[in-house]
């Protein structure tokens, strides 16, 4: 009872927290060069290990759908099935989760030991307000950056998968590419990127407020970081069912 | 005329009364010193002074704005008057001194030339006795005096009208300190800040003090001029100034 009524304490806390950042986002000064910086750590920064990860995810999409398609004798649907896969579902999820692990706790960390050294409130005494100057850019940065990712990723997944299908599983690629064009549409690439953008939205807002609201020296950052990638991971997921459960029924 | 004036200040953190019913008042111009053994409530009275921490219960008036009462974008703007000095320095450990000394400038007076803005953050650093070599160091670099010099710099370059120290002395050594004495009683004089100095060093507190306050356990044991608090007749602040005149 009482875990279940400070896990809604902490929700209260992220969505006023939330509604602070987004009347702030909309104040002047504009902060232009913070948000390109960030959107250099966060979105730059993670480009090779998003693109890594996507091309062993088309990979071994590949192979799977093709030992599990082999059977019906629809190798010929494994394209289709990999676009599908990854634009829908795989890319904005694992984007979700890789910039949780890379950037969304060295978020929590920065934020988290600029608290707890008096950094936050040495800000805010010089009338800066820490809200629009530290976490305005980084949601910022972050919502416009995931989405970019997640088509990264899932470019590289479908090469992988084009490669595997071609190199090992010998599909031929008319089949491959003509599958994919008959069955991914606009609304699965829509689908995908509205994902993205409220992953990166939430995983940002989580990261940045466990962080801004860290205590307790460097264990308590410690411990801000860790509840930052949990929560935000199981955000991910929670929310990746309910946009699909939505668009879908 | 005042410029600080707290009126009957309580603050509690969960069952933990920090300040009970503090009243004082800061002349303009004039440099206020609070005295008090670690745990007094010394640096919760500053940050509610700065509007960090809203009070339980009483005011905090400054320049005649209600410091306890404003919130959001009015409370950043009223901050504009003030520079404050930290502790541990609180200088932004992922900017440079330049940058540090730079940050309240810039915030400030956004259109401001980067010649005039060097050239004020190299005298901000020159009024305490660092050179143009740091500006390029990182925080990390400094020792706890230079650390704290810089903080002193920042919290001047953009001419405040309040100037707020929490344990502006604090870890440094005695020639250190009697040059920060210095640069508190040169700001006053020569820039004519409202001071308000947060300090357990009491031959310190006396060198910079017009008025002093003694803090016991939330509430104000003794408050005067620096000689009225000397001959208070107080048990606690008795105690408390005895050991350091004793060893005098």
């Amino acid at each position: 009872m009482k875990g279940l009524r400070a896990a809604f304490e902490s929700l209260g806390d992220i969505i006023l927290f939330a509604a602070e950042t987004v009347a702030w986002v909309f104040r002047p000064p504009w902060r232009s060069e913070l948000v390109l910086q960030q959107m250099a750590v966060i979105g730059v920064g993670s480009t090779f290990i998003v693109a890594v990860t996507g091309l062993f995810a088309g990979m071994v999409l590949a192979l799977q759908g093709n030992y599990a398609m082999r059977q019906f004798g629809a190798e010929g649907y494994v394209g289709g099935f990999v676009a599908i896969s990854l634009v829908r579902e795989l890319g904005p999820v694992f984007t979700g989760l890789m910039v949780t692990g890379r950037s969304g706790s060295a978020i929590t960390t920065e934020l988290g030991t600029m608290r707890v050294t008096e950094q936050i409130d040495a800000m805010e005494t010089m009338a800066v307000n820490a809200v629009h100057y530290l976490v305005v850019p980084r949601v910022v940065a972050a919502t416009v950056m995931m989405p970019i990712l997640a088509v990264v990723f899932s470019g590289m997944g479908y090469l992988g998968g084009y490669l595997i299908a071609d190199y090992v599983s010998l599909i031929p690629p008319g089949p491959f590419i003509e599958h994919t064009r008959t069955m991914l549409d606009i609304h699965d690439i829509f689908h995908g990127l509205l994902k993205a953008l409220v992953f990166g939205t939430v995983v940002s807002l989580i990261a940045t407020h466990r962080g801004y609201s860290a205590s307790g020296g460097a264990r308590g950052v410690g411990e801000a970081t860790t509840l930052s990638v949990v929560m935000s991971s199981v955000a991910i997921l929670v929310l990746d069912y309910v946009i699909t459960f939505l668009a879908i029924g | 005329m005042a410029t600080i004036v707290v009126r009957d200040l309580w603050k509690a953190f969960g069952e933990k009364e920090v300040l009970r019913g503090i009243d004082l008042s800061v002349e303009q111009g004039r440099t206020f010193v609070v005295l008090g053994a670690s745990g007094s409530g010394k640096t919760v009275l500053l940050k509610h002074v700065i509007g960090l921490l809203k009070p339980d219960r009483g005011t905090v008036e400054v320049g005649g704005l209600d410091m306890s009462r404003l919130q959001g974008p009015a409370l950043t703007e009223a901050r504009q008057m003030f520079g404050m000095v930290f502790q541990g320095a609180a200088l932004f450990d992922s900017m440079t001194v330049f940058d540090n000394v730079a940050f309240p400038l810039r915030e400030k007076q956004r259109r401001l030339p980067f010649a005039e803005l060097r050239e004020r953050v190299v005298q901000s650093l020159r009024v305490v006795d660092l050179g143009e070599d740091v500006l390029d160091l990182w925080p990390a670099e400094l020792s706890g005096g230079m650390k704290k010099r810089v903080a002193l710099a920042r919290a001047l370059v953009a001419d405040p009208k309040v100037v707020l120290y929490d344990e502006p002395t604090t870890g440094l050594d005695p020639i250190t300190t009697d040059s920060v004495d210095q640069m508190i009683n040169n700001a006053k004089e020569r820039r004519g800040v409202t001071s308000m100095v947060i300090s357990h060093d009491i031959a310190s507190a006396f060198r910079v003090a017009d008025r002093l306050a003694v803090l016991n356990d939330g509430r104000i044991a003794a408050q005067g001029s620096p000689e009225e608090v000397r001959r208070s007749s107080d048990s606690y602040v008795q105690r408390f100034l005895s050991l350091w005149f004793e060893k005098q």
